[in-house]
């Protein structure tokens, strides 16, 4: 097991090491650079020649890349991700800012997936061939075909501009600050309603989907015979015998979730101008931000990675028949 | 010998199996969903084809100074569409030029007067007022989805930009699955070393993110056409496709047929794709059509945020960005919405069935 998991682990490390240094090329060979971009096209605000020169000395701009590229490693090295250029800020306390609302996020809609998916499946599964299996089945196929940026827009235009029951975008009022607590609370609630909703319903149309075909697989076991010859209620074979089987493949999907919790959705959260972090990762790409590019990829690289192992672990953890040594 | 032979031929032909692929199609035809997607992308195929037929402002097939001319031609290139006209100062303003400058001329127009690309004003079709803009838009008798703000017609737009949605999937997804084969061919048949370095490629690719991936590659090529951004996509959706193949190949060159092949000589590429591909392209062409419907919705959330091929582009990602600018003007959502979302569902509905005709473990159904 330790010999498995140090050899994956050097394996991680030598991804994570080409990974950065391919994304650190790209990024660094995309037209303009963080001075430019964040100009535009104005003529009043162009920058002097000799400031130019002395910006691209400060930020590393001026040495070719893979060399710039090892002085990012060798800053890493000592735990420093280095300064975004346009917000003038740590990348990591920028990083710390907008974990928050992004967890938020994807946090709750990973817990209502679940808390969802699982009795929908059974359901599904039980009732199977029923009408109301079918209607219910036909709604989630819709759904998870629906996608989330066009429902989003779909649900601003409703209940925002139409019924006017929810604020459009945002994460809080203009008069915050002027909020009682529970006031604030129920600001931000009332404003991550639509995100939840929206990173919620298509992947809980794909994990019910998910449960229920792997509760047909199961219900075909022998085991599932013998315990129903044996005289077991058909709810306690769904739920005792059937079910936990069928968590199985469902934890393993929770280790490859890992790093979309964190990465944010990107559109939505640029939809709902959700200050998380799949919208920093949109704006620095933007704004050609290069420290907070590198920083957010070696970051989200990191979680998959991690994420795929930890799928392998949990997955020889729940599952006996399963051994990596 | 010679008793024996007639009856064996007589019997083969009678009850002869029908092939691997036969019997899938089969399958899949007892599949009402799955066929009714499938005849809806032959659809959407002959409305693309036929787009400057059923919207458009130029004529399909006109005769303009005693000679033949295709000038809607000019919508899928304009290359394509005779300078002659452009000579004439017709302006791209057709019906009232024609009939001004040559009375002999007759023309067969598209079935809809609208352009994709410019607002049609007042007195260029009879009977056809100029289309509204901003925010007065709404769906009407002469433009059934509606206006966009700069008054261009949302059903010539949407009808031209299927071509954009159908040849996103299929091209992208094609280089994708191009690439995906080959690598993940040649990792799984060769193992070792090949292996290694290919599934570290593999690896490689599906961590880096794709949203960065995707938009350093559109930025770094400057002025990306549709066709660029096909070719990112193929270039970055290919990794699901590849590790499936290498399962498939790591399976298969164990069997018979390829020991077989082997012992006749056959070299290696032969035996990769000649022998076994053709017997693992089932299970791939499952991913390969979720991946078209992932091509789409890519192809349009990008240029939902801005980050598509630059206009004048009809994509119907395009025309959700500029509905999002102002809400109030829902039918610039509400259509192409419903045909993203349609497209997507039809080839989710299309994979499924494929995968259902052609995966053993899924027949038979229950015992």
């Amino acid at each position: 097991m330790f010999q498995y998991l140090a050899r994956r682990m050097l394996l991680g490390v030598i991804t994570l090491l080409l990974i950065t240094f391919v994304v650190y090329g790209l990024v660094r060979n995309m037209p303009g650079n963080p001075l430019t971009a964040q100009m535009g096209e104005d003529p009043s605000r162009k920058v002097n020649p000799e400031d130019e020169e002395r910006m691209r000395k400060i930020y590393g701009l001026d040495k070719p890349w893979p060399q710039a590229y090892l002085i990012w490693m060798g800053n890493l090295a000592r735990g420093d991700m280095g300064r975004s250029f346009t917000r003038k800020q740590p990348v990591t306390t920028l990083i710390a800012e907008r974990i928050g609302p992004t967890l938020m996020l994807s946090v709750s809609s990973l817990l209502l997936t679940y808390l969802l998916s699982i009795p929908l499946g059974l359901l599904s599964s039980v009732r199977s061939g029923r009408w109301d299996e079918r209607a219910t089945s036909t709604a989630l196929y819709m759904l998870y075909s629906l996608p989330s940026f066009v429902a989003a827009l779909f649900l601003q235009i409703a209940l925002a501009v139409k019924l006017g029951w929810l604020p459009l975008f945002g994460m809080l009022s203009d008069n915050y600050a002027e909020l009682s607590t529970m006031g604030k609370i129920w600001d931000v609630f009332l404003h991550s309603l639509m995100p939840i909703a929206c990173e919620t319903y298509a992947s809980l149309a794909y994990y019910s989907r998910f449960v229920k075909s792997n509760l047909e697989e199961v219900v075909r076991q022998d085991y599932i015979r013998t315990a129903r010859a044996k005289g077991v209620g058909p709810t306690r074979v769904m739920v005792h015998h059937a079910l936990r089987n069928t968590l199985i493949p469902l934890v393993t999907l929770l280790g490859l979730t890992l790093p979309a919790l964190l990465s944010g959705a990107v559109i939505l959260e640029q939809i709902f101008t959700w200050p998380g972090m799949g919208r920093l990762l949109f704006e620095s790409i933007r704004e050609r931000d290069y420290p907070t590019i590198m920083g957010l990829t070696l970051m989200f690289s990191m979680l998959t990675l991690a994420g795929q192992l930890l799928a392998d672990f949990l997955y020889s953890l729940v599952d006996p028949r399963v051994t990596y040594s | 010998m010679n008793d024996l032979a007639p009856p064996l031929a007589v019997e083969t032909r009678h009850s002869r199996p029908r092939g691997f692929w036969a019997e899938a199609w089969l399958r899949y035809r007892r599949g009402k969903l799955a066929t009714a997607a499938l005849a809806f992308v032959v659809l959407m195929a002959l409305v693309a084809l036929f787009a400057p037929a059923i919207a458009g402002t130029k004529p399909v097939v006109c005769n303009y100074k005693g000679r033949l001319y295709f000038p809607a031609l000019g919508y899928f290139n304009s290359r394509w569409e005779n300078p002659i006209f452009a000579q004439d100062k017709f302006r791209r303003i057709y019906p009232n030029n024609l009939r001004d400058k040559d009375p002999q001329s007759w023309a067969l127009w598209p079935l809809v007067y609208q352009d994709p690309y410019r607002r049609v004003r007042a007195d260029e079709w009879p009977g056809r007022p100029e289309n509204p803009s901003g925010d007065q838009g709404f769906p009407n008798r002469y433009n059934w989805f509606g206006t966009t703000q700069a008054g261009v017609d949302v059903l010539a737009q949407m009808v031209h930009g299927t071509t954009i949605a159908l040849l996103v999937g299929f091209v992208s997804m094609g280089i994708a699955a191009l690439i995906g084969i080959v690598v993940g061919a040649a990792a799984g048949y060769f193992g070792g070393w090949v292996d290694m370095i290919l599934s570290r490629c593999i690896e490689l690719v599906m961590c880096i993110p794709p949203l960065v991936l995707i938009l350093a590659l559109l930025a770094i090529l400057e002025k990306p056409t549709i066709w660029h951004m096909m070719a990112v996509l193929g270039c970055t959706g290919w990794t699901s496709i590849a590790r499936l193949a290498r399962g498939e190949f790591l399976k298969l060159r164990e069997s018979e047929f390829v020991m077989a092949a082997r012992a006749l000589g056959a070299t290696h590429t032969r035996i990769m794709f000649r022998h076994v591909l053709p017997n693992s392209l089932a299970p791939l062409l499952v991913p390969i059509t979720f991946g078209i419907a992932g091509a789409i919705l890519t192809e349009s959330g990008l240029s939902f945020l801005g980050f598509g091929s630059p206009p004048p582009n009809p994509s119907w990602g395009t025309l959700l960005n500029a509905g999002r600018s102002n809400l109030n003007l829902w039918w610039l959502v509400f259509f192409p919405g419903t045909a993203i979302f349609l497209t997507v569902l039809t080839y989710n509905l299309i994979g499924e069935g494929l995968q259902e005709a052609t995966d053993p473990r899924l027949r038979g159904g229950k015992h």
